[in-house]
C-alpha cells in the first residue's frame, strides 16, 4: 500500500520502476498515444457490437441459416454475398453478425455472473475472515486447480449444447478467480482509515460493502473482466468448434471454423472469416484490458 | 545432521505443502464425481439410449451400481481407483487403465515439447526485448505477444496446417507416429502440435519473464552493484537479472499446466492425436461416463501434483526459503 501511495512522485526514478506502465516505443506524443491505446480497441468493439445487434435489425440481413443451396461456396465479393457462402449456401457475412452475437453474449454473460458470485464471495472471505474465509478460499482453491476448459468440455456436454448451457458451464469455472482478485483487493484496503471510519460510525456490513468495498475493488475486477471477456469468448468458440456450443445450423463462430476445417483444402475462406473476426475481437479486448490496466497503475 | 534436517524451513515447507496438496486431491475426485452423478448424463436411462427397455435399463443400473448410495458408490470408486483400478470402459470393454497408459504417454510428450520449445524462445526473446528497451526486438515481442494471446490455440493450428500440410505440403497434417517407430517420424508429426500449444504459451512467458527482467534491470540494488563493478550490460543481464527472474518463470510454468491440459484437447482433437484429450472427447461423445471420470481425475491430479512440485521447487531453489528467512 505504501508502495501505492508513494510511486506517483517517484515515478521515472530508478525506483519507480514497480509499477511502470508497459507503453511501448518511445512516447513521442504521450497523451495522444494513451488516448489512441484506449479509443482503437474500444471504438472497433463498440462497432463490432452495433454491426451485430443493431445493424441487423435496421437492414434486412439475409437469414443465417436459411441459405440458398443454389449457391454453396462462393467466394468473397461475390453480388449479393459480400463475403460469399459457405456450403449449403448459407450468407457468411450475416451468420457473422448473427455469431458474433452468440459470442459477445456469452462473453458478457459468464464475465457478468462470474463477477458478481466471485467478487462477492471474495469480498465477503475478506470482509469476515476466520472460517468463512477458509471455507471460501478452500473450495475456491479446488476449483482453481482443476483444468477449467476439461470441466467446461465435460459440463457442456451432459447439460447439452445451447447457448445458455455454455454460459453456465464457462461462468461456473471463472468464478475463483475473480473471488481471489476480490479477495485480494478487499485485503488491501481493509485496515485503511476510511474502513475504520466506517466502522466506527456504525455502518453495518452490508452498507460497508456496498458503499466502501464494491466502489474500491470494482475497477480492477473489471479490467480483469475485460481479459475474461476474451478467455470467455475463445472457449464459447472452443466448444461450438466441438459441436458443444450452438447447435450446428444456427450460427456461431466456432461453429463456422469447423465448418472451415471440414473444407480447409478447397475453401480457406470458410476458416479465414470466422478466425480474423475472432482474434480481432479477443485482441481488441485484450489491447483495452491492458490500456486500462496501465492506465488505472499509473494514475 | 538429523536435528538440522529436522529444523530446516525447506523440510517444514515441504511437508505442509505435501499435507495440503491431500485435501485438494480428495476434494478434486469428489467434486468430478459428484459433476459426473448429478449431471443428468449419467443416469441409466440416458446411457441406455433411447428405445432401451426397462430391463437394459435395469441392466445398466446395476453394472455401474447406480441403485447404491451416492456416497457408498463414490468410496467404492474411490478405492478401486486408489487400488489402480479405474473400472471398465463403457463402450470398448477395455479396462480404463490401459486405455490411460497408452493415451497418457502421448499428451505427456505433446505436453513436454510444448514447454521446452516455449521456453527456448521466451527466454531469449525477453532477454532481447530488455536489453534495449523501446528498441526492435522488444517492440517485436510485443507485438508476437499481443497477437499469440488473443489467437485461440485451435484457430492457430488450422492456419498452421493450412499453410505447412496444404500450401507448403512439408508436414504431415494430421495422424501420430508413435515414438517407437522412430524418434524422426514421432517428431515430424508432433511439430506442428507443439509449436501450435506452445505458442501461446511462449507468449505469456515472454510477456511475464520480460516485465520481470526490466523490473529487476531498473530497479534493484544488485544490478546496480554489478553495473558499477563495470561488468558489461549483457552479463549484468544474463548472469544476476535472469538467474533471478527464473524464479517467476519457474512458478507460471508450473501454474500453466492446468490451462495448457486444456489446450491439448483441442489440439489433439485437431491434429487426430491419440492422447488424454482426444480420449475424452472419445468418451464424451459415447457418453461413456467411466473414463470421462478417469480422464479428468488424472488431469485434475497432474495440474494438483505440478503446482505441488512448483512450490517444491521453489522451496529447494530460493535459498531465502531454504535458510530460513522468510521470502518477500
Amino acid at each position: 500500500m505504501v508502495a501505492q501511495l508513494v510511486d506517483p512522485t517517484a515515478a521515472g526514478g530508478p525506483t519507480g520502476a514497480g509499477t511502470a506502465s508497459p507503453d511501448f516505443g518511445a512516447p513521442r506524443f504521450p497523451r495522444l498515444r494513451t488516448s489512441l491505446e484506449l479509443a482503437v480497441p474500444a471504438g472497433f468493439l463498440v462497432l463490432l457490437v452495433l454491426a451485430c445487434f443493431v445493424w441487423p435489425e435496421i437492414y434486412s440481413m439475409r437469414n443465417p441459416v436459411k441459405g440458398n443451396l443454389a449457391d454453396p461456396l462462393l467466394p468473397a465479393l461475390s453480388p449479393h454475398y459480400l463475403l460469399g457462402t459457405d456450403q449449403y449456401g448459407n450468407d457468411i457475412l450475416s451468420r457473422i453478425l448473427y455469431g458474433g452475437r452468440v459470442s459477445i453474449e456469452v462473453g458478457f454473460g459468464t464475465v457478468a455472473i462470474g463477477l458478481v458470485i466471485g467478487g462477492f464471495l471474495g469480498a465477503i472471505a475478506a470482509l469476515r475472515g476466520g472460517v468463512v474465509e477458509i471455507a471460501i478460499m478452500r473450495t475456491l482453491e479446488v476449483f482453481l486447480a482443476l483444468p477449467s476448459l476439461v470441466l467446461a468440455i465435460v459440463v457442456a456436454t451432459y447439460l447439452g449444447p445451447s447457448e445458455l448451457h455454455v454460459i453456465w458451464a464457462i461462468s461456473f469455472f471463472s468464478i475463483p478467480a475473480f473471488a481471489r482478485l476480490a479477495r485480494a483487493n478487499t485485503l488491501r484496503i481493509r485496515e485503511q482509515t476510511f474502513m475504520v471510519a466506517a466502522r466506527l460510525a456504525g455502518s453495518n456490513d452490508r452498507r460497508i460493502l456496498v458503499h466502501h468495498v464494491v466502489p474500491n475493488v470494482l475497477p480492477s475486477l473489471m479490467t480483469y473482466g475485460l481479459l475474461g471477456i476474451g478467455v470467455a469468448i475463445i472457449v464459447e468458440a472452443a466448444l461450438s468448434f466441438l459441436g458443444l456450443g450452438v447447435p450446428p445450423p444456427g450460427p456461431s463462430w466456432g461453429n463456422m471454423i469447423a465448418a472451415g476445417q471440414q473444407n480447409l483444402a478447397t475453401d480457406p475462406d470458410l476458416l479465414l472469416v470466422p478466425s480474423a473476426f475472432l482474434f480481432a475481437t479477443v485482441l481488441a479486448l485484450n489491447l483495452l484490458g491492458d490500456a486500462l490496466r496501465s492506465r488505472w497503475s499509473s494514475a | 545432521m538429523l536435528h538440522r534436517l529436522i529444523r530446516s524451513a525447506a523440510l517444514r515447507i515441504v511437508a505442509t505443502r505435501l499435507l495440503q496438496a491431500i485435501p485438494v486431491m480428495w476434494a478434486v475426485t469428489l467434486l468430478t464425481y459428484s459433476l459426473m452423478n448429478l449431471l443428468p448424463g449419467g443416469s441409466a436411462l440416458v446411457l441406455a439410449g433411447p428405445g432401451a427397455s426397462s430391463a437394459e435399463i435395469e441392466a445398466i443400473t446395476i453394472r455401474l451400481h447406480l441403485n447404491e448410495p451416492f456416497w457408498d458408490r463414490y468410496y467404492h470408486w474411490l478405492f478401486a481407483m486408489v487400488h489402480g483400478d479405474f473400472g471398465t470402459s463403457y463402450s470398448t470393454g477395455q479396462p480404463v487403465s490401459k486405455i490411460l497408459a497408452v493415451r497418457l504417454p502421448v499428451t505427456a510428450e505433446l505436453v513436454v515439447l510444448a514447454m521446452l520449445l516455449s521456453v527456448a524462445v521466451a527466454v531469449p526473446l525477453a532477454t532481447l526485448a530488455v536489453r534495449r528497451p523501446h528498441g526492435i526486438a522488444d517492440r517485436l515481442s510485443l507485438v508476437i505477444c499481443m497477437t499469440g494471446l488473443s489467437i485461440p490455440g485451435f484457430v492457430l493450428g488450422l492456419i498452421m496446417i493450412l499453410i505447412f500440410a496444404v500450401h507448403l505440403r512439408v508436414l504431415p497434417a494430421v495422424g501420430f507416429t508413435p515414438l517407437s517407430d522412430g524418434l524422426w517420424p514421432n517428431l515430424r508429426t508432433m511439430i506442428l502440435p507443439s509449436s501450435t500449444l506452445g505458442f501461446a504459451l511462449m507468449c505469456n512467458y515472454t510477456r511475464v519473464l520480460r516485465a520481470d527482467l526490466s523490473d529487476q534491470m531498473r530497479g534493484e540494488d544488485y544490478i546496480l552493484t554489478a553495473r558499477a563493478k563495470g561488468i558489461s550490460p549483457w552479463q549484468v543481464l544474463i548472469r544476476h537479472a535472469l538467474r533471478n527472474s527464473a524464479f517467476s518463470l519457474l512458478t507460471l510454468i508450473g501454474l500453466n499446466l492446468g490451462v495448457l491440459l486444456g489446450g491439448t484437447v483441442l489440439i489433439e482433437e485437431i491434429f487426430s492425436i491419440p492422447g488424454m484429450g482426444s480420449a475424452l472427447i472419445q468418451a464424451v461423445e459415447t457418453q461413456d461416463v467411466i473414463v470421462v471420470e478417469a480422464v479428468v481425475v488424472v488431469l485434475s491430479l497432474g495440474v494438483v501434483l505440478s503446482s505441488l512440485l512448483t512450490d517444491l521447487l521453489y522451496a529447494v531453489l530460493d535459498p531465502r526459503i531454504r535458510y530460513g528467512r522468510p521470502a518477500s
